[in-house]
């Protein structure tokens, strides 16, 4: 068995950080993993002042971008947001990911003034989107597709992330008509996950997973006009398995992704342990940008307590799992939280999101041919 | 890798290239919709032409 490269170690210089303007979410979906949405802890300018100091930097030598995500993100409100965007150079990209219910004509504004680009949290039609509620428990369909509507008049292009809770056959082609309908230019499909807060079981029948996936690749092949993450990482890879390149197509090192959170503290590799507090590990974090330069605090990404932990798991899963070179070995939350430590493998996640779907994709194949 | 899943993959060839042709032609078309430099695809990001934080590999979400 060959050795598969890239993913050894944690890059000091990351390809995107994640912001937390507040804390505050406006919904309270059945599924979330943030353990403070319904209280309003902002982001002080501060903390992004020093963010912006590395990123600056960091953008003038390449692509470089700062998410801003939740909470949700326009619950800050447009002064705050805008506050906290202002410390960063027009070469840093600027992102949101947002459940698009508070979208109108004003922050479309807001975001085509400033050059953000937008990606909307929508689990497809309405029926598919009964998780996704108010903290009353009532149904955001309606106020997502209102906000949805607000981008198109603007004629402002957006990505969707979708969070699939039931994935069989016959949910795939549905969802993918609805997203080509609804316009997104850009599309991840997230089986649901057990993380943070949400402890739901995500055990999923694997046969009906792998079928999901397959009709997925089929209902996208009848008209590929969205890049849909998924399937273009699978074909890519597929790709590079028969040019017999496919050893050396993950990234060499880890992307350390840094979650600032509201107050300045800040995760490394998953946005979800953010919030969180472990007996042994604390809360998980590296540090906090308002004591030392976020470049300081990624340079020695192995003083963290669970991080060597973390990357003996990528080990064990690179010398044991066929996936790998495919999957680069799975993501710390879902190990925290599915297994109470960072260095096993398997977890349902990857079966769900990464093996079921490169077999799936196999299943498509075999069947269209 | 495993040989079984390389083999199975190498062994779908026939049916994948199409499939794979599809692919590209369909990245192609959507780098030429006009005005692609202001949409959410525009720069590139080692494999994908998307969003840095749509990212395959330890992505969040
Ligand atoms: S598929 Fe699972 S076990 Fe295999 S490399 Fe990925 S995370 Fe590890």
């Amino acid at each position: 068995m060959a050795t598969v490269n890239g993913m050894r170690g944690v890059s000091r210089v990351p390809a995107y950080v994640v912001m937390q303007p507040t804390t505050l979410c406006n919904l309270d979906c059945v599924y979330c993993y943030l353990p403070l949405r319904a209280q309003d802890r902002r982001m002080p300018v501060e903390v992004a002042r020093a963010v912006a100091a590395d990123a600056n930097a960091w953008a003038a030598l390449g692509r470089f971008s700062v998410v801003w995500h939740g909470g949700e993100p326009l619950a800050a409100g447009r002064d705050h947001l805008g506050a906290l965007m202002a410390p960063f150079d027009a070469a840093v990209e600027q992102h949101v990911q947002t459940n698009a219910t508070l979208l109108d004509d004003a922050w479309c504004e807001f975001f085509a003034a400033r050059g953000v680009r937008v990606s909307v949290s929508v689990d497809g039609p309405e029926d598919l989107n009964a998780e996704r509620v108010s903290r009353a428990g009532r149904p955001a369909y309606d106020r997502i597709v209102k906000g949805i509507g607000a981008l198109r008049r603007h004629g402002q292009s957006f990505a969707a992330l979708c969070v699939v809770g039931d994935p069989r056959p016959g949910v795939a082609s549905r969802l993918y008509e609805y997203f080509l309908e609804l316009g997104c230019d850009t599309l991840g499909v997230n089986i649901e996950e057990r993380e943070g807060v949400n402890e739901r079981a995500n055990a999923h029948d694997p046969d009906a997973v792998r079928a999901f996936w397959a009709e997925l690749v089929g209902a996208w092949r009848a008209d590929p006009r969205i890049h849909v993450r998924e399937l273009e990482w699978s074909l890519r890879y597929l790709g590079a398995v028969l040019d017999g390149t496919s050893d050396d197509l993950l990234p060499r090192e880890l992307d350390p992704i840094p979650t600032v959170g509201h107050d300045g503290a800040v995760v490394l590799l998953s946005p979800e342990l953010a919030g969180f507090h472990d007996a042994v590990h604390g809360d998980f974090s590296s540090g906090n940008v308002l004591h030392a330069p976020l470049s300081s605090l990624l340079a020695e990404p192995r003083h963290t307590s669970w991080v060597p932990e973390f990357l003996a798991g990528v080990e064990a899963c690179r010398d044991t799992c066929a996936y790998f070179g495919f999957c680069g070995g799975g993501h710390a939350a879902n190990r925290y939280f599915e297994h109470g430590r960072f260095d096993g493998t398997q977890t349902e996640h990857c079966r769900n999101s990464k093996i079921n779907l490169l077999d799936g994709v196999l299943d498509h194949v075999r069947r269209a041919g | 890798m495993s040989d079984a899943l390389a083999d199975r993959i190498r062994d779908a060839r026939g049916e994948l290239t199409p499939l794979l042709e599809e692919a590209r032609l369909a990245r192609l078309a959507r780098s030429e919709v006009p005005g692609a430099d202001s949409t959410a695809v525009c720069a590139w990001n080692h494999f994908e032409n998307i969003p840095t934080f749509f990212n395959w590999n330890n992505r969040p979400r």
